[in-house]
């Protein structure tokens, strides 16, 4: 945990970490519950979700673990809290599924809702965010077809489709991961590390016998998944009706997004300051206007149904 | 390219300031190991334009510095008014050729991978010149991990954990951004690297997939594993270090004890994977090392295991084998320790010797290795951007007889490689970020 103003090469001012947190060390999700003052992680490596109270430190133990074989977890990626209806949504792409489990949950317990199926267009989902005012559930995540954001009734349940999705050849969406929703307007703020599709790994998780027979030797040149310049990523941010083959209203882009890499985004409203992660990164960018309901002022866009 | 540099440039300036630091040069070309570290972020802004991913073709990359995209759009390439960042290397895994008095260090931070003469850090210097820094996008480092080294063929390799999947070998005289003189593809979050020159075979760890490969040691590209270790009766549990014993013909490694049995997720992967597999939760276990005969093949249980509330085990990272007095050594990060257990031991046993507490400089160690013919202690801290060396036998609370450093002394690290999410906590203006 880092001070707001933080800058520079400094320390964290308190870290939860050792074995009796459950913690593992490769974990990409995170979200704060302020109305509960709780910190709320997915573990991957373990298929569980871990909460902890708002000031913990050093080496505390979790207040409440979900983990068993009623909750359908296999490798939760990324996670949100919707703290007006007390629900925990988590998102995992190895069981292809964004679950929500109630806020209290513990132990082995059954997710209340399961989006997922071919209807969802969900695959390698890798973001997830809940808007409880407008009712949405947004998920991010890449396929060979669909790759892009897809938003969901808050309730939805099942095989559903979406209700909109944000993705095509206009959009850029390619290798994105966290999502966050400005509750005061709804708009959507995707993080997004590169405009290169993620490529494929030589083996297919858990299957460590020997690597893909499709797999193919990249140039190279294109062989690292860091960020050439002009292909880095960025910050993108859409309004909260936004649907189809469309650019993005508001982006942060260019040199100075490189450094952060822009693999998670988080959002201080208040101050009007967006946190964007990634690599060995955490960079704040002061934009106040990206926190103002985006309205449409460019040109004709394309609405695309997703193949 | 020029504004490349000159944000760079600035972005470290804003770094520097915030301590009263210099700012580094931001200099290109060939690095040294006196250049700034700055010199690997401007190196990746250098690159050629990348060529489309046929698979997905019809999203490809972009220019995104274009500036006529997103038409219409708010903000652009806007510069950030604070940011968070370690510029110096980490220290991660470590190795040591007793033979050829060289050890050899990865750097997840700046990614990179750095060797120092076994007397170094005699001195009480600012920063200690290694004798080698391999860095750059020629290199393919990534995140990278786990390091074995080969005082035979005068090799150093290290792991990607993640970032390009492979494994990197460089001869010893290697230097700058240069290419590794082979890559091996290697599974998803493999951790650790061991090497042995009486089998000729390399051993990893592979986190995600609880699970050990074995190679040839001359494999490369996308050469098969020989033997692989893995399943529920193995009790690899999201395995690290590694040390694969050609003297006794044993695998030795340590585990954290997350568990899951984990399904295709990529993008490239089905909906449902094949075979379909019943499903089985995810587990807790109690770290662990566990001792695996060298040649076993699939899921075999392991042969002996360290585990429980004696053995004081806690996120174990780094692991070495002492032949000569059959000790194995741990580096155990969770409590900023090493542990050293007699090689042949098994059950919840106490260790023989707990090196620990404020004078040792031990903070968040991840690699660990032996100088047999020293006989010297090496420990790798992720925790404070230094390596501190001991007698082999050092206990309790023991000072250093030496220390490495890769940055001046009480230069903070951020704590985090490889962060990919972040939640604001507005009751205490704190940034939280997973590691």
């Amino acid at each position: 945990m880092f001070a707001r103003l933080a800058n520079g090469n400094v320390g964290p001012e308190r870290v939860i970490e050792g074995q009796a947190t459950r913690l593992s060390r490769t974990m990409h999700g995170i979200a704060y519950d302020d109305r509960n003052d709780e910190i709320i992680l997915p573990v991957a490596l373990s298929g569980a979700i871990l909460v902890f109270r708002g000031d913990a430190q050093g080496e505390a133990a979790p207040i409440r673990v979900i983990q068993g074989s009623r909750t359908g977890l296999i490798r939760p990626h990324t996670i949100a809290v919707d703290t007006v209806n007390g629900e925990i949504i988590a998102a995992d792409p190895s069981s292809r599924a964004v679950l929500v489990f109630k806020r209290d949950a513990t132990g082995d317990a059954a997710p209340i809702r399961v989006i997922s199926g071919p209807k969802t267009l969900l695959l390698d989902i890798v973001g997830v965010a809940v808007d409880p005012i407008r009712n949405v559930i947004v998920a991010s995540s890449r396929s060979r077809g669909p790759t892009g954001i897809m938003v969901f009734d808050r309730l939805a349940d099942g095989d559903v489709a979406p209700r909109a999705y944000i993705g095509g050849p206009n959009s850029r969406l390619a290798h994105f991961r966290q999502l966050a929703i400005d509750p005061g307007t709804g708009n959507i703020f995707l993080a997004q590390q590169r405009t290169r599709p993620k490529r494929m790994d030589a083996y297919v998780a858990g299957s460590v016998g020997r690597p893909r027979q499709e797999y193919r030797e990249p140039d190279s040149s294109e062989d690292s998944d860091f960020g050439r310049l002009t292909q880095t990523g960025f910050v993108a941010v859409y309004g909260p009706d936004d649907t189809g083959d469309i650019p993005p209203r508001a982006i942060i882009k260019g040199p100075g997004i490189r450094h952060a890499g822009a693999g998670g985004v988080a959002l201080n409203p208040r101050t009007g300051e967006i946190i964007a992660v990634g690599g060995n990164g955490i960079s704040t960018y002061l934009l106040p206007e990206f926190f103002q309901l985006l309205k449409r002022s460019r040109g004709p866009e394309t609405e695309t149904t997703p193949q | 390219m020029k504004r490349c540099l000159a944000l760079l440039a600035a972005a470290a300036a804003l770094l520097f300031a915030a301590d009263g630091r210099r700012a580094p040069g931001a200099g290109g070309g060939e690095p040294s190991p006196s250049a700034s570290r700055l010199d690997a972020v401007v190196d990746y802004c250098f690159d050629a334009a990348l060529a489309d991913d046929p698979a997905t073709a019809g999203a490809g990359p972009v220019n995104v510095l274009d500036d006529k995209w997103p038409p219409g759009a708010i903000g652009g390439e806007v510069e950030p008014v604070r940011m968070i960042a370690d510029l110096h290397p980490t220290f991660d895994g470590l190795a040591v050729d007793s033979v050829n008095g060289r050890i050899v260090m990865s750097d997840e931070n700046r990614h990179g991978l750095l060797a120092y003469d076994r007397t170094a850090g005699r001195a009480a210097e600012m920063v200690t010149e290694p004798l080698r820094h391999v860095f750059g996008p020629k290199t393919r480092i990534g995140f990278a991990a786990g390091v074995a080294v080969d005082p035979v063929h005068k090799e150093a390799y290290t792991v990607n954990n993640d970032g390009g999947d492979q494994l990197l070998v460089y001869g010893y005289d290697a230097h700058g951004n240069v290419d590794p003189v082979r890559y091996l593809r290697i599974p998803h979050q493999s951790w650790g690297v061991s090497l042995s020159n009486e089998r000729d075979e390399i051993a990893l760890t592979v986190q995600q997939s609880n699970a050990i490969v074995v190679y040839p040691r001359t494999a490369k590209g996308l050469d098969a594993p020989i033997r692989q270790i893995s399943g529920v009766k193995s009790q690899l549990h999201d395995p690290h270090g590694i040390v694969l014993d050609g003297v006794n013909d044993e695998i030795l490694v340590v585990n954290h004890g997350n568990w899951t049995k984990i399904r295709p997720y990529t993008l490239y992967d089905p909906l449902v994977a094949a075979g379909n597999e019943p499903y089985e939760p995810g587990r807790f276990f109690a770290p662990s090392i566990t001792v695996h005969r060298a040649t076993t093949q699939a899921d075999a249980p392991p042969l002996r295991t360290i585990e429980g509330s004696r053995t004081r085990l806690n996120w174990p990272m780094g692991l070495a084998l002492d032949t000569a007095h059959h000790e194995i050594f741990v580096a155990n990060y969770g409590d900023s320790s090493v542990l050293v257990f007699g090689r042949t031991a098994q059950g919840d046993v106490a260790p023989a010797r707990v090196l620990r507490g404020a004078l040792t400089g031990i903070v968040g160690p991840v690699g660990i290795g032996i100088d047999t013919k020293n006989d010297e202690l090496w420990v790798a801290n992720y925790g404070d951007h230094t390596a501190v060396v001991f007698p082999r036998t050092a206990a309790g609370n023991a000072r250093p007889l030496r220390t490495v450093r890769n940055a001046p002394p009480e230069t903070p690290t951020c704590g985090f490689t490889n962060v990919s999410a972040a939640a604001y906590d507005p009751r205490r203006g704190a940034i939280l970020v997973p590691n």
